[in-house]
C-alpha cells in the first residue's frame, strides 16, 4: 500500500505540474491554431494523465482524459479545427481534470464530480454520436496505456506491444530498461575513457530524458529540444516529454536510479537549513564586532592579521552560504504567471473585451513562501484591470487606441527586491473621480480630499470598501479586494507603486523582498534603546536641527523638499523614557509604505545590518508596532519595527516630538559635610589613595571607581547623588575624556562638576578636557589643600561645615 | 492543570521508589526567595538558572515584565516577579537569578531574589492552597511543610501563562 502511496504522491505532483503549464499552452494554441509542437505537447499531457491514472484505477478521471486526448488527437493531425468553442469545451474539460486531480489529492479517490456532460461534448467534437458510456472496467485500458506510452515519444520501430498481455509487457519493458542502462553506462565509459570531460555535461539531460522514455535509443545522439530546465516560449513539449513516462514506468517497478538531476525535497528540511543559516548569520556578526573589538585593542599586534583572514573568510563563506540555501528555497515566478494567460482569455471572453497579455521575467526567482502568496493580490490586480483599466474594444477605438488591451506583467530584480510590474493600457486613474467616490463612501473627508497629492488619490483604490465600478459585477466591484492586496503584499514587507496617467494606463509595482527569514534592517537608537527597522520600508534618512520641526495642528511636520513630512518621535511610539538629553539635531527616518509617508524622529543612526527575524513568543505576541526581534553581534536583543503598525499608531500620537524635558533635579538641603558625596574616579590605587587623604578632612562621603566603565555604572545605579567627580584621564576601558562625554549625555548629570586630575600637562589636553565638558584641570602633583578647595568651590561647599 | 504536575510529581515519585527504596513519594523543588516569602517550583519545569545579564525592555506591557533576552538564540521574555508579586523593586544583587522555566512550549526567564536550595519532601507533606486563594485563578499549587518553616509552591503553567 506504501508503494501504491507513493506512486499517488508522484502522480499528483507531476500532474498539477502537468496541468499548469496547460492553461497557457491552450490559450497559445488558441491563438496559433496551427502549431504542431504546442498541440503535441498538450496531447502527450492529456495523455499522460490518462495513463498514469487508469493505472491507479481512478476511472472517471481516466474516462474525461481518454475523450481529451481523442479530441486532441484529432486536432494533432490535422482532422479537427481548434475554434474558440472548441477550446471552450476542451478548457471545461481541463477544469474538471483539475478539479479531479484536487479530488484525488483530498480523498485518495475520483468519485463525486460528474464528467458526463463534458464527455458527451467532447464525444460529439471528435465526430461521435453522444452517447457514451460511462467509466468502464480499468483492465481494459490498462493495456493501451501502456502500450501508448512506449509509442509516444519519438521513435516507431518497437516490436507490437498490443499482442502482449500486461505481465509481458512489463517484462519487457524490464528487460529494455537494463539493455538501456548497459548501453548508457558502456557510453559512459567509453567517453570517460576518451577524455572528454566537460563536453559530456551537455548531453546528460538528454540521457536521463530518453533513459526515461525506455527507448533503446542512440544516447548522445542530441534531441532538436533543449534540455527541460530552461523556460523557453514552449516549454511544455520538452517538460511533458522526460516526465510523463516514469509516471507509466511506475507499475513495472522503477528503474534502479538512473542520472539524476534533481531531488524533491521536503520543505521543511529547507525550513530548518534556513533557521540554521540564521543562527550562522547571527554569530557571524558577533564574530565581525569582537574582531573590531580586539582590533583596536590590541593595534599592530601580529595574531591580528590572521584572525582578520578568518574573520573574512567566516564571514564570506556564511554570506555565500546563505545565498545559496536562499536559492535552494527559490521557484520562478512563472509558476504564478502561468495561470493569467488562462485567466485574461476568460475574463476578455466574459467581459467582451479584446486583451492581451505581454509576460516578461517569468524565470525570475522568489522565496518559495512569497510565491505563494504572491499568487491572489495578483489575481485581484489583473482583474481590476481587466475590468477597470482595459476599456470595451468600441471605446478604445474610439479614443484611436488599438482595439486589443494590452496587459503588461513583468517581474525583474531591483537590489534586494523583486519588482512585479502590472501595466495596463487602459483608461487610467481618475484622481477626482477617485476622491469623489472615495467622499461618497466617507473613506475620507473633505479637507483630506483637498490637500491629497496625486499619489495619495491614487492609493485610495486600496482603501477598504473602495469601488469604483458603476455596478457590481461578477469580476470586480464589491470593493473587496485591493485592500486584501494592500494586506497581503505589506505583510510580504513588500510596498505597492502606483502610476497612472489618464487615458493612457496605470501602472502598478509590487516590491517585495526576496526572502523573508533574513532582512537588511537600518539600526536606529533612541536615548539607550536600539530598533530595526527594515530597510524596504526606509525611503531615505534626513539629519534636521530643531528648528525645522513646525508644529500644526498639535502635530508636528517638516518640509522634506517641496513636500510637507509628518513626524512622530519613536521614543512616543514606544515609550522611551527620556534619560539622555536630546542634542540640538536629531535624524529623520523617512518611513515609506505605498503613497503614505512618516517621519520618524531618532536620536543616532546606527547604520545597516542583516538581521534574522525572530518572533517573541506566545507570551508576548501581538505588541502594537513591534513586529519581532532579531539579536545582535553582541548577543543583545534589538525590536523590529512594524511599519505598518507604527504608521497607524503615529496618528495617535500629539505629543511634540523634541519636547525639552530638562528636569530639574532634585535638589536636597546638605545638613551635614557627609550629605555631600563626591566620586573618585582613578585606575592606580596609590593616587585614589591620596585624593581620599586630601578630601577625608572635609568630611564628604567619598566613592571611588577605578575606572571610566566601572564610574559610569555607579553614577547610573543612582544610589548615590554626586556633587562632583574627580576624574583621571588615562585609565583603561573608558579614559577621563569618554567618561566626561557620556556623563554629559544625561540631562540629570548637566550640570555635575567634573574634575579632571591628571599628570598630562599639555594644552591641547586641556582643551580636550574643556570639550568633553570638564570644569576643572588639576595637574599632578597637587597639594592636599588646593584640591580639597577646588572640590569645595565646585561643591558648594558651605562654609559652616568648615 | 495540576494533572501535567501531578503526572511529574508522580513520575519523580515513581523514580524515587526505585531509587530509594523505602521513602514514599517524594517531591524535588527547587526553593527561592521573593521579597521575604520563600516561594518553590518543581525542578522538573526548571529549563536552567542563570546570573542576570542584558535585557532589552519591550513597550506596551505591564511593569512586571522587563523585556526579552537572548538565551542561546532564542528571544526569551524575562518576568520580574517581585513586580508581578506587589512587591517593590529591587536593585539586582550578587544573588539575583534568572530562572527560566519551561512548560510545554512555553519558555520564560523569572528574576528571584536568591535561591535558597533543592528540596526534597514528601507528597504527604504538602497541603492544598489556603482557602481564600483556592479556585483556578491561583498561582499558589500548594504549601509544603517542612520542619521550621512552609514554603509556597507554585504553578509553573500559571506562572508563564499570559495575563494581560
Amino acid at each position: 500500500m506504501d508503494e501504491f502511496q507513493e506512486i499517488l504522491q508522484d502522480f499528483l505532483v507531476e500532474s498539477f505540474e502537468l496541468v499548469e503549464k496547460l492553461d497557457e499552452d491552450l490559450v497559445e494554441l488558441e491563438n496559433n491554431p496551427e502549431d504542431l509542437e504546442l498541440l503535441n505537447g498538450i496531447f502527450r499531457v492529456a495523455h499522460t494523465v490518462k495513463g498514469a491514472s487508469s493505472f491507479l484505477n481512478f476511472d472517471v478521471l481516466t474516462h474525461l482524459t481518454h475523450h481529451m486526448e481523442d479530441v486532441l488527437n484529432k486536432a494533432r493531425h490535422g482532422e479537427l479545427i481548434i475554434t474558440p468553442d472548441v477550446m471552450d469545451v476542451v478548457l471545461e474539460s481541463i477544469d474538471l481534470m483539475k478539479a479531479l486531480l484536487e479530488t484525488i489529492r483530498d480523498t485518495s479517490a475520483d468519485a463525486g464530480i460528474d464528467v458526463s456532460a463534458c464527455v458527451v461534448k467532447l464525444d460529439k467534437i471528435t465526430g461521435g454520436s453522444g452517447d457514451v458510456e460511462t467509466p468502464v472496467a480499468v483492465a481494459v485500458e490498462a493495456t493501451p496505456v501502456v502500450e501508448e506510452v512506449v509509442e509516444t515519444p519519438v521513435s516507431d520501430d518497437e516490436p507490437d506491444y498490443d499482442s502482449m498481455s500486461p505481465d509481458d509487457l512489463e517484462a519487457e519493458i524490464e528487460k529494455l530498461l537494463q539493455e538501456r542502462q548497459a548501453e548508457d553506462k558502456a557510453k559512459r565509459n567509453a567517453k570517460l575513457a576518451a577524455g572528454e570531460s566537460v563536453l559530456a555535461a551537455p548531453p546528460e539531460p538528454t540521457e536521463e530524458a530518453s533513459s526515461a522514455k525506455e527507448e533503446p535509443k542512440a544516447t548522445p545522439t542530441p534531441e532538436p529540444t533543449p534540455p527541460p530546465v530552461t523556460p523557453t516560449p514552449a516549454p511544455v513539449v520538452q517538460k511533458s516529454t522526460p516526465k510523463e513516462d516514469p509516471k507509466a514506468a511506475a507499475p513495472a517497478k522503477r528503474a534502479p536510479a538512473t542520472v539524476e538531476q534533481t531531488i524533491r525535497v521536503d520543505v521543511k528540511r529547507l525550513d530548518h537549513l534556513m533557521n540554521l543559516i540564521g543562527e550562522l548569520v547571527l554569530a557571524k556578526n558577533r564574530l565581525i564586532k569582537i574582531n573590531d573589538d580586539v582590533e583596536e585593542r590590541y593595534e599592530g599586534e601580529e595574531f591580528l592579521e590572521e584572525l582578520n583572514q578568518v574573520v573574512s573568510i567566516v564571514s564570506l563563506v556564511t554570506t555565500d552560504l546563505q545565498i545559496a540555501v536562499m536559492k535552494t528555497r527559490m521557484l520562478p515566478i512563472g509558476k504564478v504567471f502561468n495561470k493569467f494567460p488562462r485567466m485574461i482569455r476568460d475574463l476578455s471572453r466574459e467581459l467582451n473585451k479584446k486583451i492581451d497579455l505581454e509576460l516578461a521575467g517569468e524565470d525570475t526567482e522568489l522565496d518559495k513562501s512569497i510565491v505563494e502568496e504572491i499568487g491572489d493580490p495578483l489575481v485581484h490586480i489583473i482583474r481590476n484591470s481587466c475590468d477597470h483599466g482595459v476599456e470595451t474594444p468600441e471605446e478604445r477605438l474610439a479614443k484611436g487606441k488599438d482595439e486589443t488591451g494590452i496587459i503588461g506583467l513583468k517581474a525583474y530584480n531591483e537590489g534586494n527586491q523583486i519588482v512585479i510590474q502590472i501595466d495596463d493600457d487602459g483608461k487610467g486613474l481618475d484622481t477626482d473621480m477617485l476622491k469623489n467616490k472615495s467622499l461618497e463612501k466617507g473613506i475620507i473627508t473633505e479637507k483630506e480630499a483637498d490637500s491629497m497629492s496625486e499619489k495619495e488619490a491614487f492609493g485610495l483604490i486600496f482603501k477598504p470598501g473602495f469601488s469604483t465600478a458603476a455596478a457590481v459585477t461578477n469580476v470586480s466591484g464589491r470593493g473587496v479586494g485591493m485592500d486584501v492586496v494592500k494586506t497581503n503584499i505589506e505583510k510580504l514587507n513588500g510596498i505597492i507603486d502606483i502610476d497612472s496617467e489618464l487615458g493612457v494606463g496605470t501602472s502598478m509595482k509590487l516590491k517585495i523582498p526576496l526572502t523573508l527569514a533574513i532582512i537588511q534592517a537600518l539600526l536606529v537608537g533612541v536615548q539607550e534603546e536600539y530598533y530595526a527597522i527594515p530597510l524596504a520600508s526606509v525611503l531615505e534618512t534626513v539629519r534636521i536641527s530643531r528648528d525645522e520641526i513646525y508644529t500644526v495642528e498639535g502635530r508636528s511636520v517638516m518640509r522634506l523638499r517641496d513636500e510637507v513630512l509628518s513626524l512622530v518621535h519613536i521614543g512616543d511610539i514606544f515609550e522611551v523614557e527620556r534619560i539622555l538629553d536630546a542634542g540640538e539635531h536629531a535624524y529623520v527616518v523617512v518611513l515609506g509604505l505605498g503613497t503614505s509617508k512618516l517621519g520618524l524622529i531618532v536620536d543616532t543612526l546606527v547604520g545597516q545590518e542583516e538581521i534574522v527575524i525572530k518572533s517573541l513568543g506566545d507570551y508576548l505576541k501581538g505588541i502594537e508596532g513591534v513586529a519581532g526581534a532579531t539579536i545582535r553581534g553582541d548577543g543583545g536583543v534589538t525590536l523590529i519595527v512594524d511599519v505598518v503598525a507604527l504608521m497607524q499608531m503615529a496618528k495617535d500620537v500629539k505629543s511634540a516630538p523634541m519636547a525639552d524635558t530638562s528636569s530639574a533635579a532634585a535638589i536636597t538641603e546638605k545638613t551635614k559635610p557627609s550629605d555631600y558625596t563626591v566620586m573618585i574616579v582613578d585606575d592606580s590605587k596609590t593616587d585614589r589613595t591620596i585624593m581620599r587623604k586630601a578630601l577625608e578632612p572635609m568630611g564628604v562621603t567619598l566613592v571611588e571607581a577605578s575606572d571610566g566603565q566601572e564610574a559610569l555604572s555607579i553614577l547610573k545605579a543612582g544610589e548615590h547623588n554626586f556633587d562632583a567627580m574627580l576624574v583621571d584621564i588615562e585609565m583603561p576601558r573608558m579614559d577621563g575624556y569618554t567618561l566626561a562625554s557620556e556623563i554629559k549625555k544625561y540631562n540629570k548629570y548637566k550640570n555635575l562638576p567634573l574634575i579632571a586630575v591628571t599628570s598630562r600637562t599639555g594644552k591641547s589636553d586641556r582643551m580636550r578636557g574643556v570639550e568633553s565638558g570638564m570644569v576643572e584641570y588639576i595637574t599632578k602633583p597637587y597639594s592636599a589643600d588646593y584640591l580639597s578647595s577646588v572640590v569645595q568651590r565646585n561643591v558648594n561647599f558651605k562654609a559652616e561645615f568648615l | 492543570m495540576s494533572d501535567k504536575l501531578k503526572q511529574i510529581i508522580n513520575k519523580q515519585g515513581d523514580q524515587q521508589n526505585v531509587a530509594m527504596d523505602q521513602l514514599d513519594d517524594i517531591v524535588q523543588l527547587v526553593g527561592f526567595v521573593i521579597g521575604e516569602e520563600e516561594y518553590a517550583i518543581p525542578i522538573l519545569s526548571i529549563q536552567e538558572i542563570i546570573k542576570p545579564f542584558t535585557w532589552t525592555r519591550v513597550p506596551q506591557v505591564p511593569s512586571y515584565i522587563l523585556g526579552v533576552f537572548n538565551l542561546r538564540g532564542a528571544v526569551i521574555p524575562l518576568i520580574d516577579l517581585r513586580a508581578k508579586f506587589g512587591l517593590q523593586t529591587k536593585n539586582q544583587s550578587e544573588e539575583t537569578r534568572f530562572i527560566v522555566m519551561r512548560h510545554g512550549d512555553d519558555v520564560a526567564g523569572f528574576v528571584i531574589d536568591r535561591l535558597t536550595m533543592a528540596i526534597r519532601i514528601k507528597k504527604a507533606d504538602i497541603g492544598p492552597a489556603p482557602d481564600t486563594v483556592n479556585g483556578d485563578d491561583t498561582i499558589i499549587e500548594g504549601v509544603g511543610k517542612q520542619a521550621d518553616k512552609i514554603i509556597t509552591i507554585l504553578k509553573v503553567n500559571k506562572l508563564l501563562e499570559r495575563d494581560f
